[in-house]
């Protein structure tokens, strides 16, 4: 039998430890969050495997996608952020205690932002699965790289990532052939990308192929493309193939729990919402148009934001709507309201006649909804009214009378119930 | 249920992760292989294979840019 796991309390769990994670967390941390962020693997995420980054504002010169990375994470770590590095096993996010699971922790989390980016794709052709990683198939130039020194590789795709990291592997090996869907002269990539690369001697384009199978003795030998013009099979030996060719979302943990669009990807509104309450979603995970470190740190910022107000109103409604000492009036108002404001001085003044038997709460809608939302009233201005930590009356008819006379009956009957 | 240490310091990749493999192949089910690395290129390859088999791991990063990687053989 396993071993019972540990239990860890956090106010925040992040996630995955790329750029959009880590600065969701760095919001966290520095808004005094205990905040842990959960990484599978390296602390960088998918902008470790980018050996230049060169459309980070504030590098000029460019940086190694690695070094910005551990700037981040000094960063975090600066804001007092904890580091776990280990697959999530479980996710249960509903309700106000969620929790993360790793194979030895149970990490409790009252908010939490999925960051967990994106997994390479893979093209599902006969052989792929035997070579993947180790065996041949690669998915990192800058991890791989100098072991292909002097060698024959191959590059699947025609994108930015597929031509630029190309050329990064022409430093190493003696050939790099790209495998290209397209017409002769076509690529993806950006028009600089395509030019360096259509002058670079080591580079070798195989126009109009796809991957039809691979072929080795327990290590990757052989790529045999097809010609989607005639069919054709062609054979060739490499000692390493790169795939370029896009990622799928990492979301498969979270699925019948967050919704995902129909193609696993999380959307959120603009404040990085998703559909459940406290649970927000950042990065390349997040259905968006543009996935960079830039935009990353952008849903990170607004995620990290606003998981500290959600924690922060979920403890306003805990320790002080739903304080137990005391019968509770709660006036829910929005102050760019007439009405709301007119009635202001009203609910003040009737909370003076019950000196010290009623406690009067004060919810503006206006700073957030999400207060008012949880305790059902969503109109302004409206009263709440509670006994022992519970809602027993909600009213939208605002008359001192009729207030006064159900702020006596919540006094002196336990069974105090109000309709609507 | 046994611990073996794994010294993989100052190797470049792939070196670390086939000498993890040749050194949890050794182990039995439920042993923990402590693999000790500082090349930031092993820690993406060695998660990924160990995820790929299923093995648990976690992972500590015991001073800048020096990790201690705990996998537990679950087959």
């Amino acid at each position: 039998m396993p071993a019972a796991k540990d239990h860890q309390y956090y106010d925040l769990v992040v996630i995955g430890g790329g750029p959009g994670g880590l600065t969701a967390a760095i919001y966290g941390g520095r808004a005094r969050l205990k905040t842990l962020v959960i990484e599978k693997s390296l602390i960088g995420g998918l902008a470790t495997y980018t050996n230049e980054i060169c459309n980070f504002p504030g590098f000029p010169d460019g940086i190694g996608g690695l070094e910005l990375m551990r700037q981040f994470e000094k960063q975090a770590k600066h804001f007092g952020v904890e580091f776990k590095i280990s697959p999530v096993k479980a996710v249960s996010l509903d309700g106000d205690d969620k929790t993360v699971e790793t194979f030895r922790t149970v990490y409790h989390a009252k908010a939490v932002v999925i960051a967990t980016g994106g997994k390479p794709r893979l093209l599902g052709v006969p052989g792929e699965e035997l070579f993947l990683y180790d065996k041949g198939i690669s998915f990192c130039a800058t991890c791989d790289a100098a072991s292909c020194k002097d060698k024959v590789v191959m590059v699947i795709g025609s994108g930015d990532a597929a031509v630029e990291e190309g050329l990064f592997l022409t430093k190493f090996a003696s050939k790099v052939i790209m495998s290209v869907i397209h017409e002769e002269g076509h690529m993806d990539a950006n028009a600089v990308a395509q030019q360096d690369a259509m002058r670079e001697p080591k580079m070798e384009f195989r126009w109009n192929t796809v991957v039809d199978h691979f072929e080795g003795e327990g290590r990757l030998e052989s790529v045999v493309l097809k010609d989607t013009r005639t069919g054709e099979l062609l054979p060739e030996v490499v000692d390493r193939c790169f795939y370029f060719i896009g990622y799928l979302p990492a979301t498969d943990l979270f699925r019948g729990q967050v919704t995902l669009d129909e193609r696993g990807y999380i959307p959120t509104n603009t404040r990085m919402q998703t559909n459940i309450e406290g649970v927000f979603a950042a990065g390349d995970v997040r259905q968006t148009c543009l996935r960079q470190v830039a935009t990353a740190v952008g849903d990170g910022a607004i995620a990290g934001f606003e998981a500290e107000r959600y924690i922060a109103e979920l403890e306003v409604y805990e320790k002080q709507l739903m304080q137990a000492e005391l019968p509770g009036m709660i006036y829910v108002y929005s102050p760019i309201d007439q009405r709301s404001r007119d009635f202001l001085p009203v609910v003040r003044e009737i909370e003076r006649h019950f000196a010290g038997q009623v406690k009067l709460s004060l919810v503006d809608t206006y700073k957030g909804e999400c207060l008012a939302g949880r305790l059902g009233a969503v109109d302004t201005p409206s009263l709440v009214y509670t006994r022992n930590g519970k809602v027993v009356g909600k009213t939208k008819v605002l008359e001192p009378q009729r207030i006064e006379a159900s702020l006596r009956d919540l006094i002196e009957h336990e069974e105090f119930e109000l309709a609507e | 249920m046994t611990e073996k240490t794994l010294d993989c310091l100052g190797e470049a990749c792939p070196v670390p992760l086939i000498r993890t493999q040749n050194a949890l192949a050794e182990l039995a089910v439920g042993d923990v292989l402590v693999v000790e690395i500082d090349h930031s290129c092993a820690m993406k390859n060695i998660p990924e294979w160990a995820n790929k088999e299923g093995h648990n791991f976690e992972i500590e990063e015991v001073s800048d840019g020096q990790w201690e990687l705990v996998i537990e053989k679950t087959h």
